[in-house]
């Protein structure tokens, strides 16, 4: 029985870690120094450029998404620990559990009729911050919200029996044992912004024309939608190979994020 | 002679007055709809002991989270010293550190022994040299000579039984005038045990003790007061000694009997 069940649970292994290889052994050998900052004279078009400011696009993405959705998440936990009754609370969770399903293209067709047409933002870095923020924001939140709930409930009545005010609660009982879940959370907040490709594909980015943004209300380019562009270019050999090691180097951002999220996870379990 | 005996009468009169710390008038109290104190009305006296026994569920523990206002949304009257809780003077923060709770499971802060006693002073005490009261504290929670020579290690280290002391220190530390405990030994060793009830005792003798128990045996230990309550109700209190050996009411009898009551 133990065989069986282990026979057949070992694609569960194998079939994400066999794209992980194959994707690192085609990209490896495109990757180079020169593609990274100087991009080659041998392609065509977006193939012959450097993927720095996709990478750069990506990142000041991500970290606009964070910078919106964290306090916004934050203050949502802390209502929830605070004064959120035990409906209110369940209603939370499955509010955003429900919006965690919500398949991403929705969020970026959200975004352009809202974001890039109503509110006359354009195809901007804004218009692709705000739609990835609107994405993490769920699972940034429950985090968060998990992370002040592993708090032993009687730590917070005795802060409060001994006259400690909500600041006090929040700053001295609750951050010092909760920032590294919290902070768990945000970086998989951030690999999962770097992850999403079709809430900016309609929002934020471009194919070509632009290395770096002028202001938050420009276009941008990013590694998602790079990929995305060099993969449909199916007859031209380069590009397929410098979509593999677009590749590479967004899994390892996106795997640096992840793993420095469950390394702080064990920490935090440890502790 | 009749106006002399007039005014003895008064001054013994505001004497007892004087000498109540808390009154209870009336306190109902409600828990998502389900009614946990039904008009309850009891007194504290300045200093001593007093033991809170009855029933699993008859309403001590609200009781207790009422007189420290960490249940607000309760009816009647509460006054400490003749001044309404609702209406104290600096704020239900300031009424917190007068009146000092202490839980059942203890809850020490993940920072060190000598940070946890002085974790609820103000910060501007929190920066000056606490050495002198860290000890004193600790020592009156009967807990100096096992922490002495570890004052900076971490809390959570300690004994569930230590951890409870710790508690009490920390409780202390802000030099309430009524101290509420909440089945403080329920968890712990009969060494524990032991040291928390000798504690107590001290203590009783400069501030006004409430202690929740279901222990009989410690309730007498403790002497002082006692004060019955089943089902959300006071059914009846007095002197520790008078109350055991002499119980009035039917209830009181076959709950020392048999630790079960029957009061509806």
């Amino acid at each position: 029985m133990k065989a069986v069940i282990i026979i057949v649970a070992l694609p569960a292994l194998f079939l994400p870690l066999g794209c992980l290889l194959y994707i690192f052994m085609q990209g490896w050998s495109a990757l180079s120094w020169d593609l990274l900052w100087h991009g080659s004279g041998s392609g065509v078009g977006m193939a012959m450029q450097a993927i720095w400011p996709q990478i750069l696009g990506s990142l000041l993405m991500m970290l606009l998404a964070c910078m919106m959705a964290a306090p916004i998440a934050l203050a949502l936990a802390l209502f929830s620990a605070l004064w959120a009754s035990g409906k209110q609370k369940y209603g939370l969770m499955v509010f955003l559990q429900t919006l965690q399903g919500i398949p991403p293209i929705v969020y970026g067709l959200c975004g352009l009729v809202v974001m890039v047409h109503l509110l006359h933002w354009g195809i901007s870095l804004m218009a692709g911050g705000v739609i990835l923020a609107v994405v993490i924001l769920p699972l940034l939140s429950s985090n968060m919200i998990h992370a002040l709930e592993r708090i032993p409930a009687e730590q917070s009545e005795s802060a409060q029996a001994l006259g400690l005010r909500v600041e006090g609660l929040v700053w001295r009982v609750w951050m010092p044992q909760a920032w590294k879940g919290m902070l768990t959370g945000l970086l998989l907040g951030m690999a999962r912004s770097l992850s999403e490709t079709a809430p900016i594909l309609f929002t934020a980015t471009v194919f070509s024309g632009v290395m770096w943004p002028d202001s938050i209300f420009s276009p941008v380019t990013s590694l998602q939608t790079h990929i995305f562009y060099l993969a449909q270019e199916g007859s031209n050999a380069y590009a397929i190979d410098v979509a593999w090691a677009s590749a590479v180097v967004l899994l390892g951002l996106i795997l640096l994020f992840s793993l420095t999220a469950n390394w702080l996870r064990r920490i935090e379990v440890k502790a | 002679m009749k106006i002399l005996q007039q005014e003895q009468m008064r001054e013994a009169t505001d004497d007892v007055i004087q000498s109540v710390e808390l009154s209870v008038q009336g306190l109902s109290l409600g828990l998502s709809g389900k009614p946990i104190l039904k008009a309850i009305s009891c007194q504290l006296f300045h200093t001593g002991i007093t033991s809170l026994i009855g029933p699993s569920g008859a309403g001590k523990s609200s009781l207790l989270r009422c007189l420290n206002m960490l249940y607000d949304d309760w009816q009647g009257e509460i006054a400490i010293e003749g001044k309404s809780i609702r209406a104290w003077q600096g704020g239900v923060d300031a009424l917190r550190q007068h009146v000092g709770l202490i839980a059942q499971k203890p809850a020490v802060f993940p920072v060190s022994i000598y940070e946890n006693v002085i974790f609820g002073m103000p910060k501007k005490a929190r920066k000056q040299n606490q050495d002198a009261w860290v000890e004193q504290c600790l020592k009156q929670a009967a807990l100096w000579d096992e922490v002495k020579a570890r004052l900076h290690e971490p809390a959570s280290a300690l004994s569930i039984g230590q951890q409870q002391r710790l508690c009490l220190a920390r409780a202390l530390a802000l030099k309430p005038k009524i101290l509420l405990l909440d089945e403080p030994t329920a968890s712990l060793d009969p060494r524990s045990k032991q040291l928390i009830e000798a504690s107590l005792h001290q203590l009783s003798a400069s501030i006004t003790v409430l202690c929740v128990t279901h222990d009989l045996e410690q309730a007498q230990r403790l002497q002082g007061q006692v004060i019955f309550m089943c089902d959300g109700k006071v059914i009846e209190s007095g002197d520790a000694d008078a109350f055991f050996q002499h119980p009035e009411r039917m209830e009181t009898r076959e709950f020392l009997r048999w630790s079960v009551c029957d009061c509806d």
